[in-house]
């Protein structure tokens, strides 16, 4: 097997229509549609989508889908199975040429939009075509070739996921969804330029756009949520010091007790005595 | 040097403001907090984090715009918006996040309560219309669906009190955010038994209640140090938004109104009364005990507009949404007056005044097939602006208004300005300063400060801007559409609560 991380790729033609076809499951790796002909009726997640040709859907681990009624209705479909790492956790694995950066970034892209991955894309087709050839044909150079071209369906599909998300017509939606993620795992060192892909923007646009609508800078912002939870954490009295130093994202306890001291005259010591 | 500084902690940001004592403003910055909506009818904010923002645009203010031009601040005022609470446990812990006046959680309490004679009683007791935006509800409710969190709490607070709590120890209120709780009795300046009772709560359980002027509370020494202000300085409890900006746009003459218009709005009186209102439209809230502000809030100010611009706004050439909003501006301006018969109900958000239900709905009326896309840009404006002109009508019956004074984003915008003239025939200024908010509290700083002899002589140095008269022609033409827009909220009362119960039950 050349390629273990592709767990399935079909180009299917669909006549009939039979009962028990495409039953509803939860999957355990990434799922990737793209629709060719007819109208397909899915329920991704409990929620009802009609996909028609040029709809690209992805599924991720743990997400459920199956067609309505169990049924696959009649049409033409590309479908692509790719195997997620870490429990689901990480979906670009080892295969993939991205740096590690822009992995992440994807990562977060994709799971930040998960109610909402189905998209027009008819770019899609011809990367699914190409897919199609390498892996029929191997010729040289192939292995290479089918890999990229997965990077290039992953970078495609967020690009176009942030377009959908019309950060420009609505930032302050935009800015509570980043303001979410951050909190959800604010152990992570967050970078400007990973917060910046993430609601997909160019990191001196997002730095602009951040500090005309905060007033803050993006670490700045990062730096007041991670102090925010701190004290909440210290008001609690229950996690010792350094852990809360640790995971709200400080890099050690002193760095946390000179930030927080520095905003609030206090060491996180001091505060949790008052 | 001598400087003020004004803490307001608005909305969606605290904003700090530096002004001389003379009132021009030195400096001021922004910080922005998040507001979290975790179901439909709730809005949430974090107390931790709204502090956290707050100390540090104030500390950033002080230290990078203040003290390097030699000034010292001798006085630092509070303002902010009204009707948040935040519940906290015996040790002073937030239990959770503070609830906003967007709220509408409480929404069968206030109804149920409403309909009763104790309602009406809580009303005239109070000043605050029955409604969920209010802590009396908010407490309420708690009480019937989170009795866990209601059991742990010690005390209920606005989050101002909280903040000054924070920053001085002391747990306070003054009487223009208190007024606005709808557990003030705003005739004895106590709280209000038969209120604390509905909600379930003693008056133990409440800030101690102060005049705006009060100052007896001091910096914690650790905050004096990491701002670097002297322990002398005054820390003012201050007032609320809608009182500060009432005294801020300078309508102290009593044939005066003030109309502010942000994402959402207001029309406001002031005078030494308090109003009595038997169909419970319109709010007393006190800046002084001889100082009652007079007036209706509506939730669909500029904010439906900004609905609009992301909804239907051009954003292949915008930048982004204001740039978006000033396209559709122009597109407006450009058709006749009344939008062609267009007529457009604002409520998206639900309504306060004057008709106060939080199911009311949105709704474009008389759409004919030669309408385009422009004549709905032009009607959105209108309606929002007639739903002001609605609440205004409220207050007629009890003052003769002969001149508005106008403030906020929404509502300074030249073409608005004049729209609200028409609608209402009558002048309309705009104030020469940028944020009636924070003047309104430098005012009242500079007013206990003696700087001026009365909260009245502080008024009147604010000076107008720029004036819009009415056309009467233009008048004629809305006053005919606005008895079909008053007309038609009336007769789809029944169909609002249709419509947002099967919302409620059947939309994701």
């Amino acid at each position: 097997m050349h390629f273990p991380h592709i767990l399935e790729f079909t180009h299917k033609k669909n006549n009939t229509i039979q009962l028990n076809s495409f039953n509803s499951n939860v999957t355990d790796c990434i799922c990737m549609y793209y629709i060719l002909e007819g109208k397909f009726s899915w329920m991704i997640d409990l929620q009802q989508h009609t996909l028609y040709p040029g709809d690209f859907a992805v599924v991720l681990p743990g997400q459920r889908i199956g067609g309505e009624n169990g049924i696959l209705n009649i049409g033409a479909l590309f479908g692509l199975k790719i195997s997620a790492e870490d429990c689901g956790k990480i979906l670009l694995g080892k295969w993939s040429g991205l740096t590690k950066k822009e992995k992440l970034s994807i990562n977060q892209i994709l799971l930040v939009n998960k109610q909402q991955l189905v998209l027009k894309l008819k770019e899609a087709q011809v990367l699914m075509h190409n897919l199609q050839l390498e892996l029929q044909n191997e010729e040289v150079g192939f292995y290479t070739r089918v890999n990229q071209l997965l990077d290039e369906l992953f970078v495609l599909v967020s690009r176009q996921l942030i377009r959908q998300n019309s950060s420009r017509r609505d930032f302050p939606q935009t800015f509570l969804k980043l303001e979410q993620t951050l909190r959800q795992n604010l152990a992570h060192q967050w970078t400007v330029e990973e917060m910046a892909a993430l609601i997909g923007m160019g990191t001196t646009a997002f730095t602009e756009k951040v500090k005309n609508y905060s007033g803050f800078s993006p670490l700045n912002y990062l730096i007041n949520i991670r102090i925010t939870e701190a004290t909440k954490l210290l008001k609690k009295n229950e996690v010792n010091v350094t852990d809360i130093a640790l995971s709200t994202g400080f890099y050690s306890s002193q760095h946390f007790s000179t930030t927080f001291k520095k905003l609030t005259g206090y060491t996180p010591s001091e505060f949790r005595k008052k | 040097m001598n400087c003020i500084i004004i803490i307001e902690m608005g909305t969606d940001a605290v904003k700090v403001f530096a002004f001389d004592l003379s009132g021009n403003l030195i400096s001021s910055s922004k910080g922005h907090y998040p507001t979290f909506h975790e179901q439909p009818d709730h809005s949430e904010q974090d107390p931790e984090q709204m502090f956290i923002t707050m100390l540090y645009i104030l500390k950033n203010l002080l230290i990078e715009k203040i003290y390097p031009k030699k000034y010292t601040v001798t006085c630092i005022c509070f303002g902010s918006s009204m009707h948040s609470l935040l519940a906290v446990d015996k040790e002073g812990i937030p239990l959770g996040n503070a609830i906003t006046w967007a709220d509408n959680r409480g929404k069968k309490e206030a109804a149920d309560l409403k309909q009763s004679s104790l309602g009406e009683e809580i009303y005239r007791a109070t000043g605050t219309p029955i409604h969920p935006m209010s802590s009396l509800i908010k407490i309420a409710w708690m009480k019937n669906h989170d009795p866990e969190k209601f059991r742990l709490a010690k005390k209920f607070m606005p989050i101002k009190t909280y903040i000054i709590q924070q920053l001085t120890g002391a747990c306070v209120i003054d009487y223009s955010i208190a007024s606005a709780t709808g557990l003030m009795n705003i005739h004895n300046l106590t709280w209000d038994e038969a209120a604390l009772e509905f909600a379930g709560i003693t008056p133990e359980e409440l800030p101690d209640l102060h005049p705006v002027f009060y100052s007896g509370v001091t910096l914690k020494k650790e905050y004096q140090r990491v701002l670097k202000l002297s322990p002398t300085v005054k820390i003012l409890i201050g007032s609320s938004d809608g009182c500060l900006a009432t005294l801020g746009a300078g309508v102290w003459e009593n044939s005066m109104a003030t109309i502010t218009i942000e994402d959402s709005g207001a029309f406001r009186i002031i005078g030494d009364k308090i109003i009595e209102d038997p169909k419970q439209q319109i709010f007393n809230y006190l800046l002084t005990e001889k100082h009652i502000i007079t007036g209706g809030p509506t939730s669909n100010g500029g904010v439906i507009f900004n609905w609009f611009a992301k909804q239907f706004g051009d954003f292949t050439e915008a930048f982004d949404i204001d740039q978006s909003m000033e396209m559709l501006i122009e597109e407006a301006a450009g058709v006749e007056v009344g939008s062609g018969g267009l007529i457009f109900l604002p409520f998206l958000h639900g309504e306060r005044a004057p008709i106060w239900n939080p199911n009311s709905r949105g709704c474009y009326f008389g759409v004919n097939i030669r309408h385009e896309r422009k004549h709905f840009i032009r009607a959105t404006i209108e309606g929002i602006l007639y739903e002001m002109y609605s609440i205004g009508r409220t207050l007629e019956p009890h003052r003769h208004i002969e001149t508005l004074s106008i403030n906020g984003s929404f509502a300074s915008i030249p073409f608005c300005a004049q729209i609200i003239a028409d609608l209402f025939n009558k002048p309309v200024s705009t104030i020469s300063h940028a944020d009636s908010i924070g003047m309104g509290a430098f005012l009242l700083s500079a007013t206990e400060m003696g700087i001026y002899p009365s909260l009245e002589q502080a008024s009147k140095t604010v000076t107008m801007h720029q004036t819009y008269l009415p056309n009467a022609e233009n008048h004629q033409v809305y006053a005919q559409y606005f008895k079909v827009f008053e007309s038609l909220i009336t007769k789809v009362a029944d169909e609002f609560d249709a419509i947002s119960d099967l919302q409620q039950r059947y939309s994701q």
